[in-house]
C-alpha cells in the first residue's frame, strides 16, 4: 500500500440518505492518518453532513449483507462490479462509538453512485458498540 | 402533506408513475399496494425513521469528523481492528476483500 493522500472523488447518493435527502453528493475521503477509517464529506448546495465510516468487516469479520435488486440497480452495479461498504460511525454521549452495521453505505466506484442499505431487521444493530477503551 | 380519501381498489399516483393503491382494508389495518419502477426503493415509515435517527445522530461538520477519526484511532479501534488492516510497508492490499486499503475507489 501507499502513504500519498488519495484525491478526493465524488460520489452520487441519488436520494441522498435518510434524513439528509438534499445531500445528493458525498467526498469520500481516505488517507493513511484515517486508517481504518473513511470520511465521507457532503457536499451537497443546502446541506453538507460529513460522516466517519468504516468497513463493516473491519467491526465483524463475518460481515454478510444481501443487497436488493433495487439497490443495485440504484448502484448501477454490474456483476463484477467490486462495491465499498462503509458502515457510519457515531458518537454516543458517554464518549464511546458505535457503529450502524444494519444500514451501510454502499459504493460503486465504476458508477461513482452511492446509497445506504435500507434494511429493517437482520443480525445487525444501527449501533453496535465499537470496541470500548 | 397532501390528504385523499380513498376506498377499496382505488389508487394514487405520485411523481415517476409510483402507484399506490388500497388492495384491502380490515380490521388489523389497511393493505396498501405499491408499484414503483425498479430503482426505487419502497420502505415501511418506521424503518426509514429508525435510520434516519442513526444517521442525524452521526452527522457531523467536517472538522468534528475528523477530529472524531483522531480521538477513535487513539483509544478504542486499535484494539478492535486486526493488523492486517494496519500494515503499511508490505506493498500488498492487505484489507479485507470487501474493500479495505488506501484507495477505497481504485
Amino acid at each position: 500500500m501507499t502513504t500519498q493522500t488519495i484525491p478526493e472523488r465524488i460520489v452520487t447518493f441519488s436520494q441522498g440518505l435518510p434524513g439528509f435527502e438534499d445531500c445528493r453528493h458525498f467526498i469520500l475521503v481516505a488517507s493513511p492518518s484515517l486508517d481504518p477509517f473513511r470520511l465521507l464529506q457532503g457536499a451537497g448546495a443546502t446541506t453538507s453532513p460529513s460522516f466517519v465510516g468504516i468497513d463493516p468487516t473491519l467491526v465483524e469479520p463475518e460481515y454478510r449483507q444481501a443487497l436488493t435488486p433495487a439497490d443495485l440497480l440504484r448502484l448501477e452495479a454490474r456483476e463484477a462490479d467490486k462495491l465499498v461498504w462503509l458502515a457510519i460511525v457515531a458518537p454516543q454521549p458517554d464518549g464511546h462509538a458505535t457503529v450502524n452495521l444494519r444500514a451501510p453505505v454502499v459504493i460503486n466506484p465504476a458508477s461513482m453512485r452511492g446509497i445506504q442499505v435500507l434494511a429493517h431487521d437482520g443480525p445487525y444493530r444501527l449501533d453496535h458498540p465499537l470496541n470500548a477503551a | 402533506m397532501l390528504v385523499f380519501t380513498r376506498k377499496l381498489d382505488e389508487a394514487i399516483v405520485i411523481g415517476e408513475g409510483i402507484e399506490i393503491k388500497v388492495l384491502r382494508i380490515g380490521r388489523d389495518g389497511v393493505r396498501i399496494g405499491v408499484t414503483a419502477p425498479a430503482h426505487v426503493p419502497v420502505h415501511r415509515l418506521e424503518v426509514y425513521d429508525q435510520i434516519r435517527a442513526a444517521n442525524t445522530t452521526a452527522a457531523a461538520d467536517v472538522g468534528t469528523a475528523h477530529e472524531l477519526v483522531q480521538r477513535l484511532r487513539a483509544t478504542t479501534v486499535q484494539d478492535a481492528v486486526p493488523d492486517t488492516a494496519r500494515s503499511r510497508s508490505d506493498g500488498r492490499n492487505a484489507g479485507p476483500p470487501s474493500g479495505g486499503g488506501n484507495d477505497p475507489l481504485s
